[in-house]
């Protein structure tokens, strides 16, 4: 298949683009899923690929930003019937609203805990250690490593009654992983 | 079980391929191997050569109480120092029997 073609579309365009994309001839539902966007901007980013079978076969994606804090889009379930399950697990993991869509739980069915989130960290394992933290690649100079998912216990653990609460974006990238700065 | 296809239970460690690099280490979803190791200079250099060094392993456990068998590490080696060896670990009598440590990981499913 092709490379798939891009297109960014604003939320409340997202149904109308998707049905005029499959009366175009992309009648082939591919995938559809989310992104969080913590730490670029205070977005989910929701996107559908469709393929075009007798064309090419073509693909396309389109893609549309919702708000972090009220993720709401069309269903695209009346379009593609397929589509109601991957929006169920978006429900699930990233707590997205489709409006028409079905909402019922896939696999989480504690409220609130979106476990795909950025910020939905790993806290149990702040209190552990990680054995990949020191190798043969450690040095005093050098920056140190942490897991990803754990949040750093300086932002996300416990603080003083006076210190602000972190916000989710703090949250989120205290816990990317990876190689850090020391502290010093 | 069908021919060719790895079946996970076991996990042996082929200590000559392992660097000691780290990646099984921090890929593991568990937590559940710990590796300690240091640099030693090589010796046997040609003449002029620049110095290098190489890490030596001192440790490597996998603790089978915490492994959920998904194969990441043996599939993240970049030198194939893991494969998968034959039949679990057997159960202990203590959780601290299901450690197993460079020697055992070495043998694992029968020498190679």
């Amino acid at each position: 298949m092709s490379a798939e073609a891009v297109r960014v579309v604003d939320a409340v365009d997202w149904l109308a683009s998707l049905t005029a994309a499959r009366d175009a001839g992309y009648t082939w539902f591919d995938d559809l899923g989310c992104v969080d966007e913590i730490g670029r901007s205070h977005h989910f980013r929701i996107f559908c690929a469709l393929v075009n079978w007798d064309a090419g076969p073509l693909g396309v994606r389109f893609e549309a930003l919702v708000p972090r804090d009220a993720p709401l889009i069309d269903s695209l379930s009346a379009l593609f019937a397929g589509a109601s399950w991957c929006e169920r697990e978006a429900h699930d993991f990233f707590g997205v609203r489709f409006t028409g869509g079905d909402d019922r739980h896939i696999l989480v069915h504690e409220p609130g805990h979106h476990p795909l989130r950025k910020d939905a960290v790993l806290g149990a394992r702040a209190a552990i250690a990680w054995p990949g933290a020191e190798g043969a690649d450690s040095a005093p100079g050098r920056r140190r490593m942490v897991p990803p998912g754990v949040p750093d216990p300086a932002v996300w653990g416990a603080r003083a009654v006076d210190d602000p609460v972190p916000t989710a974006t703090e949250v989120a990238q205290s816990a990317v992983g990876g190689r850090v700065r020391r502290r010093t | 079980m069908s021919e060719g296809v790895a079946r996970h239970g076991s996990i042996r460690l082929i200590e000559e391929a392992c660097t000691a690099c780290m990646i099984c280490v921090r890929e593991c979803p568990a937590w559940c191997i710990h590796i300690a190791s240091h640099t030693v200079t090589a010796t046997d250099l040609p003449p002029g050569a620049r110095d290098r060094t190489r890490n030596e392993l001192d440790r490597f456990d996998i603790d089978w109480s915490v492994c959920m068998y998904c194969g990441i590490c043996v599939d993240e080696c970049p030198f194939d120092a893991l494969v998968w060896a034959g039949d679990h670990h057997p159960g202990a009598a203590s959780i601290g029997g299901l450690l197993a440590g460079r020697e055992e990981l070495r043998s694992a499913g029968g020498s190679s």
